[in-house]
């Protein structure tokens, strides 16, 4: 059965574009614009994979993160950062968030800043799911 | 009230990061949010005699705000905020009072445009249809000088004008939760020329103490609160005399309750909100009598 991954990103093309990658190699692609609604499908259907941008509408990727890290059912979903976001911002925030009395969380599993080739993508994605 | 989620318009000609930077005192009055807002007006991108729409030239002004938006917003989740950008097409006054709703933010931070079409939109009337469709505060930035040097503290000194409508009151109410970030409010009231048409001095006196128990009775308001707190009578013109009372009393930014008449209302009114959009040297908070405390 087929793989099926999430995406949550708020720009079309990159939607398009990570679609697109799915798709060629077999997955399942599911769509989500901001992290407020990516976590509402993230616990309705319990995708393969989460790939997460981080500066949306809503809610970032940054919460949604934590949010996912926080929930029994889905800290164990593999999660790549896919964003414009630099990767020690990232993690600075979540040692912030952390400071303030959050629950500290797990680096994530890859994070890649954009943009991607999509052989580089489709390569990540492949050994992330074969892992899991 | 809780504050927490603010929208930052900026157009990146009059509101740059820094004003943002002053605003972050607000962090301990509970926000921690901010959505970043950048339109891209419609005439810059429209269909062309020969050229058709300027997909390319809307893919650079997109990727110029992105790069903009992403440096502001690693300095801002660096310090463990939230933030959210949009990068939209199309007119700024519906765009700012969709993207309001749609994250139901609690304060709106625009600047004051000088020319173009933006002009029209900070230049006042616009101004107040949004406080009037929204419900939400408008904080009208202003560089303080022509420098663009930046009030550090804008919230620290506010002159609060009072006209004793029920928007004023509201403004009181609003400026309270800020109270952790307020040092002294300066409140103060504009005694019109017209209420001197009696020739009794009697009566004229009577006008002056009752509005100055009225002005005592806010300042009481603030100080209960551990909130300095003056209060100030001057007579004249509305406008003028708030510009005058905010230079003399050195205060950091103007606060007004605005009255929710439509836009065409105040246009023939000619409302000190408008006003003080669109001419006053300082930052202007405009809080509308709809605000939800």
């Amino acid at each position: 059965m087929s793989k099926r991954v999430l995406t949550v990103d708020d720009d079309p093309d990159i939607i398009m574009f990570v679609k697109t990658v799915l798709e060629e190699n077999g997955y399942i692609p599911l769509i989500a614009m901001n992290g407020e609604t990516g976590l509402s499908i993230a616990r309705d259907e319990g995708p393969d994979l989460i790939i997460l941008d981080v500066l949306m509408p809503k809610q970032s990727g940054i919460r949604m993160y934590r949010e996912l890290k926080g929930d029994d059912a889905l800290k164990d979903i593999p999660v790549i950062i896919l964003s414009g976001i630099a990767r020690r911002t990232f993690l600075r925030s979540q040692e912030a968030l952390t400071e303030f009395g959050d629950q500290p969380v797990p680096e994530p599993e890859v994070y890649m800043e954009k943009p991607v080739e999509p052989a580089e993508l489709a390569e990540v994605i492949a050994d992330l799911i074969d892992r899991s | 009230m809780q504050n927490k989620k603010l929208l930052f318009v900026t157009q990146f000609e009059e509101l740059w990061f820094d004003a943002l930077t002053s605003l972050m005192d607000l962090r301990k009055t509970g926000f921690n949010h901010v959505v970043f807002l950048h339109v891209i007006e419609r005439d810059k991108v429209a269909m062309h005699r020969g050229k058709g729409y300027l997909k390319d030239e809307e893919i650079k002004l997109r990727e110029m705000a992105n790069v903009r938006f992403i440096d502001w917003a690693e300095s801002l989740f660096e310090q463990g905020m939230e933030v959210g950008a949009y990068i939209v097409v199309g007119n700024p006054l519906p765009k700012i009072i969709s993207t309001a709703a749609e994250e139901d933010v609690d304060l709106i931070v625009m600047g004051r445009h000088k020319k173009g079409k933006f002009e029209e939109l900070y230049g006042g009337s616009e101004t107040l249809e949004i406080l009037e469709r929204t419900s939400t505060p408008v904080l009208v930035y202003k560089y303080m000088l022509p420098s663009g040097k930046v009030n550090e503290k804008p919230f620290e000194r506010p002159l609060l004008t009072m006209d004793w409508s029920p928007a004023s009151e509201k403004a009181v109410d609003y400026l309270l939760s800020f109270r952790d970030i307020l040092k002294k409010v300066i409140v103060m009231h504009v005694i019109g020329e017209k209420e001197f048409k009696s020739t009794s001095a009697m009566e004229i006196q009577a006008i002056r103490k009752e509005n100055r128990q009225k002005l005592e009775r806010v300042c009481s308001v603030f100080e209960e609160e551990g909130i300095q707190a003056e209060s100030h009578l001057y007579v004249g013109g509305t406008f003028e005399q708030i510009e005058k009372a905010a230079s003399e009393r050195e205060a950091s930014m103007i606060v007004a309750g605005t009255t929710g008449k439509s836009p065409l209302k105040e246009i023939f009114l000619g409302s000190v909100a408008k006003k003080l959009t669109k001419h006053s040297m300082l930052p202007s908070l405009l809080v509308p009598a709809s605000v939800k405390l």
